[in-house]
């Protein structure tokens, strides 16, 4: 891919995004998916909070169907290819299916948080809306600590 | 939006002269969207500020406290403003300046860890998470839980100063206490019996950091359908974990009238028929 084009998207908005952090300066587009937003109902405050995030970095932004409004933009700058950065909601996987019909597309993976051995067992719960103390959570096992020489 | 913005047809605009003028500028770009900007703001200046303001050790001892030393960062977080190896970095280095023992840190790094762990569930499950993982724990049928919100909930005037408190709150900033959005979620599912589907769709409206796999398996976890037991509440809990500021001024508080004044044996005859077995 020589002259890619980056694909925004809800999660992964700060500046240490993989795509634009591998690919200063190409252009970059997120688009306000007209119907998620109409479906979900989303409120202007949480509209609101993505664009003051989209306003501090170096993308254009669009409003309607982001798999072709990526595709256009991509047009515009007569990209090669669309690169992005890996998303959980099962949309992202569907978009990213309707632009890679078109174009190669490049998914880049972000810092993992920690580093887990394949199959990770999830069975384990506890909850409430970030999580309850008397359950600890698989991850923490294995946690890294990289980059931190504190004792202990 | 300025006039001055020489933009190609369909780019938004990206100038914007103040925050007031933002306001009305999503009003005409997305017409559909309710309510006014949060007093939260966006952007990774605002996340970094709150990153370097955490204290971990505070959160610790406090977090379970609407008053606590919670940090704040779950909206930038959630959009990947702030990623949880960034957070994780912060707090490492708070520990290695602080010289505080790791266990001072330990509750903020769990919960990272409950970030993470959520959203591995949700990549493993996709579209699953809006279906119950497992049936009720409460004794009642699904169908016997309503599909909508009560107005008078949405109008945040139930009469109760905690849940108006809360609803308020929800419409007006976009955040909510951890312990303020387990009350409410139970305050909905439990005691008006409302899907708790509703109430998930609701929270996503309004949440900056409205994440579908957090808070989706957090109403299934007050409602039952993702753990062993619903979860209940009662008023010395909620008074206690909110200093009183609700029930100082709350009419039902003192005359009689409020639904969580009751030990939990009571609640759970009331509202699930029976003692948990």
């Amino acid at each position: 891919m020589l002259k890619p084009v980056l694909w925004m998207h809800g999660e992964a908005m700060g500046p240490a995004n993989p795509a634009l952090v591998a690919h200063p300066g190409a252009p970059a587009v997120f688009v306000f998916d007209r119907e998620l937003i109409v479906q979900a109902g989303l409120s202007l405050k949480r509209l609101g909070f993505l664009y003051e995030c989209l306003l501090e970095l170096p993308v254009t932004l669009r409003h309607g169907d982001v798999a072709e409004e990526v595709l256009a933009f991509a047009r515009r700058h007569g990209a090669d290819g669309v690169v992005t950065t890996a998303a959980v909601d099962p949309r992202f996987a569907q978009l990213r299916e309707r632009i890679a019909a078109q174009l190669p597309v490049q998914v880049l993976e972000p810092a993992p948080f920690v580093e887990l051995p394949e199959p990770v067992d999830l069975r384990a719960l506890g909850a409430g809306f970030s999580s309850r103390s008397s359950c600890s959570s698989t991850a923490l096992g294995s946690l890294s600590r990289s980059g931190c020489s504190s004792s202990g | 939006m300025r006039s001055g913005d020489s933009l190609p047809p369909g780019d938004l605009p990206r100038q914007f002269a103040s925050r007031t003028e933002l306001q009305a500028s999503l009003r005409q770009l997305f017409p559909e969207a309710v309510g006014d900007l949060s007093p939260i703001r966006g952007g990774h200046q605002a996340a970094a500020a709150a990153l370097a303001a955490i204290d971990p050790a505070a959160y610790g001892r406090s977090r379970n406290h609407l008053d606590g030393a919670v940090t704040h960062l779950s909206p930038w977080i959630r959009h990947g403003v702030l990623t949880l190896a960034e957070v994780r970095e912060r707090v490492f280095a708070w520990l290695e300046c602080s010289g505080q023992p790791p266990q001072a840190a330990a509750k903020l790094i769990n919960e990272l860890g409950w970030r993470d762990y959520w959203q591995r569930l949700w990549r493993r499950l996709g579209d699953g998470i809006w279906r119950d993982r497992e049936p009720l724990k409460t004794g009642h049928a699904p169908e016997a839980y309503t599909a909508a919100l009560p107005v008078d909930l949405l109008e945040a005037r139930t009469g109760l100063a905690c849940m108006d408190g809360f609803v308020q709150e929800l419409h007006t900033t976009g955040w909510l206490h951890n312990h303020a959005r387990m009350w409410l979620a139970s305050y909905v599912v439990h005691w008006r019996r409302v899907r708790w589907q509703a109430g998930a769709r609701w929270f996503l409206q309004h949440l900056l950091d409205g994440d579908p796999a957090s808070n989706n398996l957090s109403w299934q976890w007050v409602a039952s359908s993702f753990s062993s037991k619903p979860y209940l509440f009662n008023r010395d809990n909620l008074e206690r974990f909110s200093s009183g500021r609700y029930c100082r001024v709350c009419s039902a508080a003192t005359d009689g009238t409020c639904p969580f004044d009751a030990s939990y044996e009571q609640l759970q005859v009331q509202l699930l028929g029976g003692p948990p077995c």
